[in-house]
């Protein structure tokens, strides 16, 4: 009568179920514009190292709250708290002890840093299901060479030991760029040496909001990244795992994932969007409701144009990873060819064959 | 007897499932999927129940006899009372 069914599989069932009847079963709720650090091909960096919520440009905890009752109403079940960095806000235990009551599966990312021992024994008494770090280095100089910040590859240790101590479900992951790649192993080896999980990703996206980014000084070549999602586990996602095995793609669909079918985004300033990395159509849920907001969100999703008639007819598609959201980052639209993009699904029919070649180069 | 208060039903998709609340996330790790019956059982326990109320609960809402659904509710009491999810 009750089922423990493994969890992976579960989830995605549950995503697969939830798209087909479009509910908002997966939510990210932003906390926080601004990081204490300042990475440099982070998507979302505001750097200001000061207090959060910035007062007139982020919702309160009482509006951060009144969304998570309207959105439970409505199916969500899976709720990220991200940032910036969610630990700047004076506030946090305000908006996350509500939350921990009421039936949510709560992740949290952060970088660790201001994670102090009172901070990880009073998450301890309520934990989430997982607390998800970056950790930018295995040394000082390489984490910090990326955060731009003296001291906080100590702090961040001393975040993770914090965390470990109380008990917290803790995953590490990393940001792979040239900056860090060669330290790709020795973050590893800490992981375990913590009892940690461990993953990594390649996939550095661009800033949403179209500022200057200075991410193509942190990518790694098409090559680089395709050799190591094929050689290291803990640099092969979902997505170049789907990769790998095939896409599921529809033959004209433009929006792939879960995104506006049953994920959706709030922004600090109170904004839903289909994803962090496409911020459209920006519907107002405190305003007009949870449910109506969600609703523009589906629309927009479900009546986005097709793929762009170079990347339908593009015999590597299977190996590509574009989406809406890159278009829109690399060239301002939702459907044209991402050169970056392309380069990866040249690489990876270079390293795999073709779907239908019999002989892929080993 | 009556269910603890650190689970939370979810019915997502018309999928039913406990949510772990508070400390309980640390020794769940993940959410535990109902089917029909034991979601209905859950509900009831909501309120202090004895196998008796539940077995004619069951078997009303359910059309089955009383053997079948006492085999049942006994069955997920068990599983409930093992995990330490009730109180008797």
């Amino acid at each position: 009568m009750t089922g423990t069914a493994e969890y992976g599989p579960l989830v995605r069932e549950l995503h697969e179920r939830a798209a087909k009847l479009n509910l908002p079963i997966n939510g990210i709720f932003e906390l926080t514009f601004v990081c204490n650090l300042r990475c440099g091909m982070c998507y979302a960096r505001q750097f200001g190292g000061k207090r959060s919520p910035v007062e007139g440009r982020e919702l309160s905890s009482t509006q951060w709250l009144e969304l998570a009752r309207q959105a439970k109403d409505s199916g969500l079940l899976f709720l990220l708290l991200t940032g910036g960095e969610v630990f700047l806000r004076n506030d946090f235990f305000d908006i996350y002890e509500p939350l921990t009551r009421m039936g949510f599966m709560i992740t949290v990312f952060t970088n660790g840093c201001l994670i102090t021992a009172p901070i990880a024994k009073r998450l301890a008494q309520a934990p989430p299901s997982r607390v998800e770090i970056s950790l930018y280095g295995a040394t000082a100089a390489t984490y910090e060479k990326i955060t731009g910040v003296a001291g906080s590859f100590a702090a961040c240790c001393a975040g993770i030991e914090n965390l470990i101590v109380n008990r917290v479900p803790l995953v590490l992951k990393t940001t792979l760029s040239r900056f860090n790649v060669a330290e790709l192993e020795d973050m590893r080896q800490m992981a375990h040496a913590w009892g940690l999980k461990f993953y990594g990703s390649w996939l550095l996206a661009r800033r949403p909001d179209l500022q200057g980014s200075e991410v193509e000084n942190f990518r790694l070549s098409a090559e680089q990244c395709v050799e190591l999602e094929s050689t290291d586990q803990a640099s092969a996602n979902e997505l170049s795992e789907a990769a790998i095995n095939g896409m599921p793609w529809e033959s004209d669909y433009n929006f792939y994932c879960k995104a506006g079918r049953a994920a959706f985004t709030v922004n600090p300033s109170g904004d839903m969007n289909v994803c962090i990395l496409l911020p459209k159509p920006g519907a107002r849920p405190l305003e007009i409701g949870f449910h109506e907001a969600w609703m523009e969100v589906v629309k927009y999703v479900s009546s986005a144009p097709a793929p762009s008639s170079a990347c339908l007819a593009c015999g590597e598609r299977v190996f590509c990873g574009r989406c809406p959201a890159w278009s829109l980052m690399e060239n301002g639209t939702l459907t044209e060819p991402v050169p970056y993009w392309c380069d990866i699904a040249r690489a990876r029919t270079k390293r795999y064959g073709r779907p239908s070649d019999p002989n892929p180069v080993p | 007897m009556k269910r603890k208060d650190d689970l939370m039903l979810q019915k997502v998709g018309g999928q039913a499932l406990l949510i772990p609340l508070g400390a309980k996330v640390l020794d769940m790790n993940g959410m535990v999927v109902l089917n029909t019956t034991a979601s209905f059982i859950w509900e009831l326990l909501a309120e202090d129940c004895s196998i008796e109320e539940l077995v004619r609960a069951v078997a009303d809402r359910f059309e089955v006899d009383a053997d079948l659904a006492g085999a049942d509710v006994r069955t997920f009491v068990d599983d409930l009372y093992r995990q330490g999810w009730i109180e008797i």
